[in-house]
């Protein structure tokens, strides 16, 4: 059975319909990435999954329960789904300890000793265990997102969702967080990430979605994306993007 | 000695009981002004559109308005309706409102410079509104406000002087008695000035002293 399952997903914004039927499904254990041209619907579709957006019309199964269903505790929901932003979305006024045990404090009700203990382990994992007692304006654009995959990741999430992690970035940083990303993908973290970013694509995914204009166009493996594609649409976004790089 | 160290000294217990007075009211609605304004500004943050609406309303109406109006008002237009209220009491309703609207707007202004993907990353990490905005957006907000705020103390220190029109025994209403006693109403007023202006610089340092101790590292305050 899916981890999460979408069926005929839509979205619109004051008549503007954004996403026109999604239709997708995600595994246990399995990576899949989101690319397509901007305003495609890319971080739109990650939002509605997680109900930050509330969907238009559609389903999605999450563990087995329709999540747009009225009634839905969807704090529960949410809990369960790690979300990682372009931007970071660090909380300025904590370290980058109390950033990961604020949510396992004050959501999971961990004691203070042990979330610290899960933050610790977690940010061990991800060579951040230096920088425990920074604040996010003290860090590299590269270590703020590692602390917030962390942030994410220490709430033990059914899913990750990333968006766009790499795109605020420069080349040296995006290695960096695409490595720890790539780690988590060898671990099998079942993960759905949005992004431009080809080289990312590649080493976080079993399988890449390409949307176009709100509809799945494509689902396949990256080598079979990327170079000489028979859609046009398809052959077109990854020769720019590839060239950009 | 000169006359009007003399009527000081004679009028030194009503002086210090009106000192006092001043600052027991400035403390009181600094504190409920606070808890206003705090209260105005989460409401200000509502999903409810008529709920903001009203919020804003309050807020124009009493930055809009004069202070004394509002006094003046509660003290001298209520019995009229056979409402009658303590000079104490009405200087603490009519500064509590007068002060909410005001930190409300501080609020709400140091909310604009906030990282709004920290609401939405706390939102979707599960925690309510009530949660965000008692986690993420006031330990941020008051950071950012404490110059306002001081502001706003020092103000109603000041302010607390105008409670000397509504029967309120004040340190400026005592001030005004002993000028009146001896005529001598410029040293009064100087008198009156410098002991204003030693309670500001009291909580001008102590403002200092708050800011350099919540600034947080890497950020500029």
């Amino acid at each position: 059975m899916a981890l999460i399952e979408v069926k005929d997903l839509a979205k619109a914004f004051d008549g503007k319909t954004v996403l026109k039927g999604i239709n997708l499904e995600l595994s246990e254990g399995q990576s899949k990435v989101v690319m397509g041209t901007s305003g495609c619907g890319k971080s739109t579709l990650l939002r509605c999954l997680n109900l930050l957006l509330p969907p238009t019309s559609g389903r999605i199964i999450f563990k087995g329960e329709d999540i747009t269903r009225p009634g839905v505790d969807i704090r529960k929901v949410r809990a369960d789904i790690g979300f990682v932003f372009q931007h970071f979305a660090l909380y300025r006024h904590l370290t980058v300890e109390e950033n990961v045990t604020l949510g396992l404090r004050k959501l999971k009700k961990m004691k203070a000793t042990e979330a610290v203990q899960k933050a610790s382990h977690e940010l061990e994992r991800v060579g951040m265990i230096e920088h425990r007692g920074k604040y996010p304006a003290q860090l590299s654009g590269g270590q703020k997102q590692r602390a917030a995959i962390v942030r994410a990741l220490a709430m033990d999430p059914a899913v990750l969702f990333l968006d766009e992690p790499t795109s605020a970035l420069d080349p040296e940083m995006s290695r960096e967080v695409v490595t720890v990303i790539n780690k988590l993908f060898l671990e099998n973290v079942t993960m759905l990430c949005v992004t431009h970013d080809p080289f990312l694509a590649k080493y976080i995914s079993d399988s890449i979605i390409f949307l176009d204009e709100g509809v799945v166009v494509a689902e396949d493996i990256a080598e079979r994306l990327f170079y000489n594609h028979a859609d046009p649409r398809i052959k077109h976004f990854f020769m720019s993007v590839i060239d950009h790089r | 000695m000169d006359a009007f160290i003399q009527d000081l000294i004679a009028y030194w217990p009503q002086i210090l009981a009106g000192l006092k007075n001043t600052v027991v009211l400035m403390v009181i609605m600094s504190v409920t002004g606070l808890m206003g304004g705090v209260g105005v500004f989460y409401l200000t943050l509502s999903s409810h559109k008529a709920v903001r609406r009203w919020m804003d309303g309050f807020i124009s109406f009493f930055i809009g308005t004069p202070l004394i109006v509002h006094l003046f008002l509660m003290y001298y237009g209520l019995p009229e309706l056979g409402i009658r209220l303590s000079a104490f009491t009405v200087a603490v309703i009519g500064f509590t409102l007068n002060v909410s609207a005001y930190n409300a707007r501080y609020l709400a202004t140091a909310y604009n410079g906030l990282d709004k993907t920290e609401l939405e990353a706390a939102r979707s990490q599960g925690f309510t509104r009530r949660e965000t905005f008692r986690l993420i957006i006031m330990p941020q907000v008051m950071r950012m406000s404490v110059p306002s705020l001081t502001n706003q103390a020092i103000q109603n220190l000041k302010d607390t002087s105008v409670a000397f029109l509504i029967q309120y025994h004040d340190f400026f209403a005592q001030m005004q008695e002993v000028a009146s006693t001896n005529f001598q109403f410029f040293k009064a007023y100087v008198t009156a000035g410098a002991v204003y202006l030693a309670l500001i610089s009291i909580i001008v340092l102590a403002a200092r002293r708050l800011e350099k101790r919540i600034a947080l590292p890497g950020l500029a305050t």
